[in-house]
């Protein structure tokens, strides 16, 4: 046996030193054979685990929604009501795959060529990169669809979601705008019916507000709290929202150029830099210890509607809170812009059926359905008039505390149209950290910055 | 055909790891070095660019940057790992009381999942509600901004993973140790050798050669430093963090700059191969004289 194992090992040397003998051919050819055998059976196993669906009189449509699971129900509620009515355009509805982020789930199902047919959780900054790498099906082109997006959406919104080659590749669906939540009793003890609304009524909250409650000599209760960390969503919820805010729903990037080096830019950096300089904002991580909010440490937080069950759900006995639109330089006029968070609804082009798909969507953000899915999720439906629409009216007198929201849904913004956007957010957030935080740039020399190393990635 | 199903047996029982090398050694490698010629963002086709990826990284400031990071958390990491596992070792070598539970304990850390280890140290970090700042304030000294202070984060984070790490390289220098023959310490004492002189002269001669594997194993495992900065500071404050592998990784999985980040990646591997190149003559001729 061991002589046995000795003479293949030796084969192998002399094959692997390249010693030209007949028997190493032979062997070679052996080496071929049996050696890549099972790898050859592996690859025909691959090729056949990405093999099309089941042929049947009516493929099925596959539909994938969000993970969470008010979407999750939803989903499956529609899909089987779509089911019951059209046994000819059967749709088949599953949640994205689990993985670090549902993005990165998509990129490798557009990579294996395995995305479904619909997919309704879409980041509106992706669409871009997606729509260039033709993926994704220009929903414009399907009969029937801009009449029916003109009449969901103001031709704001169908304009922030038409991609840089004209074609729409995405249909707006829900939005989760970025508010201010605040503590009442805190601000009735600083004097304010609400949170405060300008640049300087937050500083002078901030000033009022900060206490070193234990007596160790370090402030621990702050005036508000963002993240600290420089990934670049984070600055959803602290620059980009106030930049929308006080520029009045301006943009970053416009016709593939800078447009975020300005005044406004500028303002946010220096509003935030000197929150963190005078001590009103932690530079602590809090979001690794019990809800600063809700334990009191903080007063005001930017964030979503998502909030407001995790409120109910954990607040301490008494505790009373609001939702106001998030501060804004003092001399702001007009309405108070900030972030929607919108996700939305896109055909991959592996669908065999579009128009198909198109029908079910449109069922699927019927107004019935939009409502089922205000109920449902708490989340706001991406249409015009929402909150003035009568057929809404009930879903917000049975929860109140959504009206802030859907006020603020005429006065949201979502992306800008780029195919390289989370580059430029991650290069804002890179200045963001070394002014803002560190203090080590100032504001017109960090936005300057950033916007040329934008310019260069553009 | 008895001969030729003698010869083939061989070949399939390599066959599962040569599947397993071709798959994801061989291969990534080899395609790697295609990609270091392409501009690649995974979803759109490949586009040949030349040598455009090697001169971008020339101009690169972040990767020499995420470079200077990576030496300067060698440069903390390896002394301080090979002084302290050399000093638990001689400790562990004594005849003390319950030295197996202290064996075994050094080692907790090194088979407790890495990112769990870097969860607890975060909270041990923290500045308001961490322990290490707390303690600090019991015994009247300022807190530190373990993490968010720039000149501090990295060697913070060096002292991570010099805890997580020691463990091994204790049983190592152990080993190394009780190899060293008494009879040459019962000769020295008998010449009047002192603790430090028996220390100087015999046991770190003896032990060279598991200096030099440490050193090895210390520096390939510090340039993959990834895990720890990657939960604890995602690479700030202000980059301090940053290391090689981490660029690398936010360069091929965060912006999808894959022919980009193939190029860093064979640049560093290259450097790391000069480096342990580099130190390998410089111990090897130490042992020798």
């Amino acid at each position: 046996m061991a002589g046995y194992i000795n003479s293949g090992t030796a084969n192998l040397v002399m094959i692997g030193r390249g010693v030209k003998t007949p028997e190493n051919k032979k062997h070679r050819k052996n080496f071929v054979l049996a050696g890549f055998f099972p790898l050859y059976l592996i690859f025909l196993a691959f090729l056949f685990s990405g093999c099309q669906r089941k042929a049947t009189e009516h493929p099925r449509l596959v539909y994938w929604s969000s993970n969470n699971s008010a979407e999750i129900k939803f989903a499956s509620t529609i899909t089987a009501e779509w089911n019951l009515t059209h046994p000819n355009l059967p749709v088949q509805t599953q949640p994205v795959p689990e993985g670090q982020s549902s993005e990165e789930i998509i990129l490798a199902a557009v990579v294996g060529k395995t995305t479904p047919d619909i997919y309704s959780n879409m980041w509106q900054g992706d669409v871009e990169a997606y729509s260039r790498a033709n993926v994704l099906i220009p929903l414009d082109t399907l009969p029937g669809f801009l009449d029916f997006i003109y009449r969901r959406c103001d031709s704001a919104v169908v304009k922030e979601v038409t991609s840089s080659d004209g074609h729409i590749y995405q249909v707006p669906w829900k939005i989760n705008p970025i508010m201010q939540i605040y503590n009442k009793k805190y601000m009735r003890a600083l004097g304010l019916d609400q949170a405060p609304s300008t640049f300087s009524e937050y500083m002078k909250a901030g000033r009022e507000f900060q206490q070193d409650t234990d007596g160790d000599g370090y402030v621990d209760r702050w005036i508000g709290y963002s993240s600290v960390q420089v990934t670049w969503w984070q600055r959803f919820f602290d620059f980009y929202t106030l930049y929308l805010a006080a520029s009045g729903g301006g943009s970053l990037i416009k016709n593939n150029k800078v447009a975020f080096n300005n005044i406004y830019a500028v303002e946010t950096f220096a509003f935030l830099q000197k929150l963190y300089k005078k001590g009103y904002f932690a530079k602590e991580r809090l979001d690794a210890r019990q809800d600063a909010f809700l334990g009191g440490a903080i007063a005001t937080r930017f964030t979503g509607p998502w909030e407001i069950s995790h409120a109910e759900q954990f607040k301490p006995a008494g505790f009373e809170y609001g939702f106001s639109p998030v501060p804004v330089p003092d001399d702001h006029q007009g309405p108070v812009y900030t972030y929607g968070d919108p996700k939305n609804i896109v055909i991959f082009n592996t669908s065999p059926n579009p128009e198909a798909a198109w029908k079910f969507i449109k069922f699927m953000i019927s107004k019935e359905n939009d409502r089922r899915f205000l109920e449902m999720s708490n989340q706001l439906p991406r249409r015009k008039n929402l909150f003035e629409d009568p057929f809404f009216k009930s879903y917000f007198e049975a929860n109140p505390r959504m009206i802030p929201f859907a006020k603020q849904a005429k006065f949201v913004k979502g992306t800008d149209i780029s195919p390289v956007l989370k580059e430029v957010f991650d290069i804002i957030s890179q200045e963001y950290e070394a002014c803002v935080i560190y203090g080590v740039k100032t504001p017109e020399k960090a936005i300057e910055d950033a916007a040329k190393a934008v310019e260069l990635l553009l | 055909m008895r001969i030729a199903k003698k010869q083939l047996t061989p070949y399939f029982m390599v066959s599962p790891y040569l599947i397993f090398f071709l798959t994801f050694v061989a291969f990534p490698v080899l395609f790697s070095v295609v990609l270091m010629f392409h501009k690649w963002n995974i979803i759109s086709p490949m586009e040949f660019v030349g040598l455009k990826n090697l001169i971008h990284l020339v101009k690169d400031r972040m990767f020499f940057r995420s470079l200077l990071n990576t030496l300067i958390f060698l440069a903390i990491h390896i002394p301080l790992q090979i002084l302290i596992a050399l000093f638990f070792a001689e400790l562990l070598n004594q005849q003390i009381r319950f030295r197996g539970f202290f064996r075994a304990a050094y080692f907790l850390p090194v088979v407790v999942s890495g990112v769990v280890v870097t969860m607890l140290w975060q909270q041990l970090y923290g500045f308001d509600s961490g322990l290490l700042n707390r303690l600090l304030i019991k015994v009247g000294i300022h807190k530190v901004g373990w993490l968010t202070d720039p000149r501090i984060s990295m060697p913070a984070i060096a002292l991570m993973a010099t805890w997580k790490n020691v463990g091994l390289y204790i049983i190592l220098f152990l080993v190394g140790l009780q190899s060293v023959p008494l009879q040459q310490y019962e000769a020295a004492r008998l010449e009047g050798a002192t603790h430090w002189q028996q220390f100087r002269y015999i046991t770190l001669p003896s032990i060279n050669p598991t200096i030099f594997m440490v050193v090895i194993l210390s520096t390939i495992g510090g340039f993959s430093l990834f895990i720890e900065p990657y939960i604890m500071t995602g690479g700030g404050p202000l980059n301090s963090t940053l290391s090689t592998v981490l660029y690398i990784y936010k360069q091929g999985f965060f912006y999808y700059r894959m022919g980009y980040a193939a190029t860093l990646g064979i640049v560093f591997a290259a450097i790391i191969m000069i480096v342990i190149s580099l130190q390998r003559n410089f111990i090897e001729r130490d042992i020798s004289t």
